[in-house]
């Protein structure tokens, strides 16, 4: 199963990067004095371009990821980093599943968080630092000079080394996809080949954030019509799982439910009676949705229901459901009205669970 | 099909225009072997537009149609129409012999030159004057009571003959040899030729090429492998092309006897400070002196003096004879006179930091190293001038490393000056008693200076900042002939500084390649495991 990870800006930058740290490296190490390929002359020149161009990609990288949010691929996280490392320590051998999975939203697993911003925080500006330094601050005609171009030669030096140390782990890092080249394969293609079970966390998680992302288009812009199609069809285009969305769906944490127009429960997917822990579906078929709810929670749901009824789309926010066994447990919830020959026949929505760590967090995204 | 060309344009197209951009060949960077690029100068026109206007033809002179009977006859016949010149002569160097100026590293300002010296060639003239001022500008220097007020002891020949006729005696005072016709080479003068500044500043230290290295007979007429400025196909210059002269002040510095950065002739007069079609090499230009890379190598055309070992002297035949040894090439290995010698050509410059101003080892001066430094050339990588606004920002510059052992009191601990030079036997003179002895007592007594009685030798070195010479673009110093690890690279004695290509930290590179080394090995193991653990691996086990 393939899925579409890297977009096509990325994968620009991405490659553009390679070749112009491919080069840096070629000619600074000539420079540095270890061997002859373009001659010492043409090397300090494409050195030099090749550093003014790679700080012109930076800029634009920094502006596509502040522009697009990506940005916060690269908040570093301690979450799963010993998972991470006990895989490429030991589970890998024994074939293992990844700890961590790869996500449009969430493609760098915590090491690659940890390493890249490194790169990007300190590697890269200590490189960019100490190369103006070393090219332009070394003459006495300069505004400032440095008492000695030693230092700065060796710390502009020891960068190098650590970005060959990091290429050399990168690249054979690319190898622990799902088959070897898949990888790689993806940063060419944008589609990254994922194992089944990879894939389905993936659909969920997918799911779970194009309804956050749809949630909050809905709390700022005022259109609501539609948004869960909208929120579908994206999920759909990023998953390249198009028509396939109600498969997907009850092959998905995400539960389905429909009711008519008492409050009845039509239809539900089995996500959604192992969350609310039912054994069968059959059990809750023919039952009013009043079940699902605590006394008071179901004045406000019942509220929503008459209103989606009348032709609205609720997104219902976190609520708290009351599971079979009488326990509790959260969600969020959205309803939209089901429609059968332009009338309005019932209630249809999907409900996506919640870890009580998160629920907390979530709420405080909705304020 | 979309689909790949999409991934084509996003992926491929961008690295080849990347590529193309960073490694683009800069015409203006190249050196075309083939058309040599016509060089932009200031301050100086070139030989094609060059106009040869004949200011005045002396031979109309009613004053110079006279048979002179003394070469200061001539003189005075000059400056009958040429006033008061004779105050810009009797200023310059040329006629004193001396200038003031401050020593580099002392506080006195002392009035030194040819008159009161030492080097480690002829090592002075105290004693010996009457042959050394043979490239006096002047008559009658016979010894210290020469009177150098008297405008008549001008020569004014030695710079301005054009005839080619002129030439002055050996061991005469400076006088002319006998039976010159005067009236012709006083009409022929001229604006001084190479041959008129070679006459001494080829010859000096008793030989072509001796002294300087870089200033040669061949200059006279060679190819722009010789000399780029001088050559006869090329720009044909002469030598106050560069050494501009105003009211006989002459631009120039021979470091041999100044000591302070001044009136000296500059490539940059002409090329400017940024010569270059490239920052990074004019850039260079404020560390590095023009010369350095343009004048690859010295004594290109004929040897030059290397080392010049006074204490063999005096060995002679079993007559009693001199004795005389030449190398192939005609370079004397060994005189009874001088010593033993060493020449070489195509020799490589030594190269030094080095700021405009020097000092010297007077007489006087108590010896404390060993080699003596007969002159030393001020400078050091963070002798940085005042952001370099100032010309005395330490440069890297070519020198040429004159070796010596000359005679010493070891006692005073004082360099001598003996008396090398007299017309009789029995006179003390060396070169003729080939007595040390007597030649130093004679020579020390003669410059008023104290002897022990006792003598020995003792290693010198002197330095001279080369300055001609100078090779094509396409023969000069390439990055790598001092970027480089090798220990034959230009600069690889050059201490004291961080450069690029020819330095490093060790233990960055340790460390660096272990880690590179770390990760490899990281790889291999980690890769080899999983190969051998395949069937468990990349979650196909399905």
């Amino acid at each position: 199963m393939k899925v579409y990870i890297y977009k096509g800006f990325e994968r620009f930058w991405h490659w553009t990067q390679v070749t112009l740290i491919v080069m840096l490296a070629l000619t600074g190490f000539e420079i540095h004095g270890f061997y002859e390929l373009f001659g010492y002359r043409e090397a300090v020149m494409i050195h030099d371009r090749t550093a003014w161009a790679f700080l012109a990609l930076i800029v634009f990288a920094i502006f596509w990821h502040f522009t697009t949010g990506e940005w916060k691929q690269y908040i570093p996280t301690l979450n799963l980093v010993k998972e991470q490392i006990g895989y490429y320590v030991t589970g890998i051998f024994t074939g293992a599943e990844h700890p961590t999975n790869k996500l449009v939203y969430n493609k760098f697993n915590p090491l690659q968080r940890l390493i890249y911003l490194g790169l990007k925080m300190l590697v890269i500006p200590v490189m960019v630092i100490s190369g103006f330094a070393y090219m332009y601050l070394n003459y006495p005609n300069d505004t400032f000079v440095l008492g000695n171009l030693g230092p700065v030669a060796a710390i502009h030096t020891m960068g190098a080394f650590f970005l060959i140390v990091f290429i050399i782990a990168h690249v054979y890092l690319t190898t622990t996809g799902h088959k070897p080249l898949s990888s790689i394969q993806a940063m060419i293609t944008g589609w990254e080949e994922m194992s089944e079970l990879e894939a389905k966390e993936m659909v969920k998680s997918e799911m779970e954030y194009s309804l956050k992302v749809a949630k909050h288009h809905l709390i700022t812009d005022k259109d609501r019509s539609a948004f869960l199609d909208e929120a579908l069809q994206e999920t759909e285009e990023k998953l390249g799982v198009k028509n396939r969305l109600h498969d997907v769906l009850s092959g998905s944490g995400a539960g389905y439910f429909r009711l008519d127009t008492n409050g009845d429960y039509i239809e539900v997917n089995k996500a959604w009676a192992n969350l609310y822990k039912y054994e069968t579906v059959e059990e809750i078929i023919g039952k009013n949705f009043s079940l699902s709810r605590s006394e008071k929670s179901f004045a406000q749901l019942k509220g929503n229901f008459d209103q989606v009824l009348s032709g609205e789309t609720i997104e219902h926010g976190l609520v708290i459901r009351k599971c079979q066994d009488g326990s509790i447990g959260y969600h969020t919830l959205t309803m939209t009205p089901f429609m059968k020959d332009n009338k309005i026949i019932g209630v249809q929505g999907v409900i996506i669970n919640i870890d009580r760590d998160n629920a907390s967090k979530l709420q405080w995204d909705n304020e | 099909m979309k689909r790949i060309l999409y991934i084509f344009s996003i992926l491929v197209i961008p690295q080849f225009i990347v590529y193309m951009i960073i490694t683009r060949t800069d015409n203006q960077c190249i050196v075309d072997t083939e058309l040599p690029a016509e060089i932009e100068v200031v301050n100086y026109t070139k030989k094609a537009d060059q106009k040869n206007i004949l200011v005045a033809d002396h031979s109309k002179f009613e004053i110079l149609q006279q048979e002179f009977e003394r070469p200061q006859d001539v003189t005075l016949a000059c400056l009958s129409c040429h006033t008061e010149r004779h105050h810009e002569l009797m200023a310059n160097n040329h006629w004193t012999w001396d200038r003031t100026e401050k020593l580099a590293g002392r506080d006195s300002v002392v009035t030194l030159g040819k008159r009161n010296m030492i080097n480690n060639f002829c090592i002075g003239i105290n004693g010996s004057e009457k042959t050394c001022v043979r490239c006096h500008i002047g008559y009658g220097w016979e010894d210290k009571s020469f009177d150098f007020s008297k405008k008549e002891n001008i020569d004014c020949l030695v710079c301005h003959d054009q005839s080619g006729m002129y030439i002055k005696a050996k061991g005469a005072a400076g006088y002319p040899v006998e039976g010159l016709n005067l009236n012709i080479i006083s009409q022929s003068v001229g604006s001084p030729k190479r041959e008129n500044c070679g006459i001494c500043h080829y010859w000096g230290g008793g030989g072509n090429n001796v002294k300087h290295g870089d200033l040669d007979k061949a200059m006279n007429s060679c190819s722009k492998d010789v000399d780029i400025h001088m050559a006869i196909d090329g720009e044909d210059m002469s030598c106050v092309a560069c050494h501009t002269t105003e009211n006989h002040v002459i631009k120039g510095k021979a470091y041999a006897f100044s000591s302070e950065n001044k009136n000296r002739a500059t490539c940059t007069h002409c090329h400017t400070d940024a010569p270059h079609n490239d920052k990074i090499l004019n850039q260079h230009g404020d560390r590095i002196a023009c010369q350095t890379c343009h004048i690859p190598e010295y004594a290109k055309a004929n040897s030059t003096k290397m080392v010049w070992d006074w204490s063999t002297a005096g060995r002679l035949n079993e007559d009693g004879s001199q004795i005389h040894e030449a190398d192939a090439d005609g370079n004397h290995n060994y005189l009874s006179i001088k010593g033993t010698f060493v020449y070489d050509d195509h020799v490589k410059p030594d190269y030094i930091w080095f700021n405009g101003t020097a000092d010297h080892v007077l007489l006087t001066d108590s010896i404390t190293e060993i080699p003596v430094q007969i002159n030393t050339l001020m400078g050091s990588y963070n002798d940085k001038g005042d952001n370099c606004e100032s010309t005395t920002c330490s440069k890297i510059w070519p020198v040429k490393i004159h070796r010596g052992k000359q005679p010493w009191d070891p006692i005073l601990k004082r360099i001598v000056q003996p008396k090398l030079w007299s017309p009789n036997k029995g006179d003390s003179a060396y070169w003729v008693d080939f007595d040390w002895n007597n030649s130093i007592v004679a020579g020390m007594r003669y410059s008023d200076l104290p002897y022990s009685g006792e003598y020995d030798f003792v290693e010198t070195e002197m330095y001279w900042p080369l300055n001609h010479q100078v090779a094509s673009a396409d023969k000069s110093l390439q990055c790598v002939d001092c970027h480089t690890t090798d220990n034959d690279g230009r600069l690889a004695k050059l201490e004291g500084f961080y450069l690029p290509g020819r330095d490093h930290y060790d233990f960055i590179e340790y460390i660096g390649i272990l880690l590179v080394l770390l990760a490899v090995a990281g790889v291999v193991i980690h890769g080899g495991i999983r190969i051998v653990l395949r069937k468990n691996c990349l979650h196909d086990k399905k």
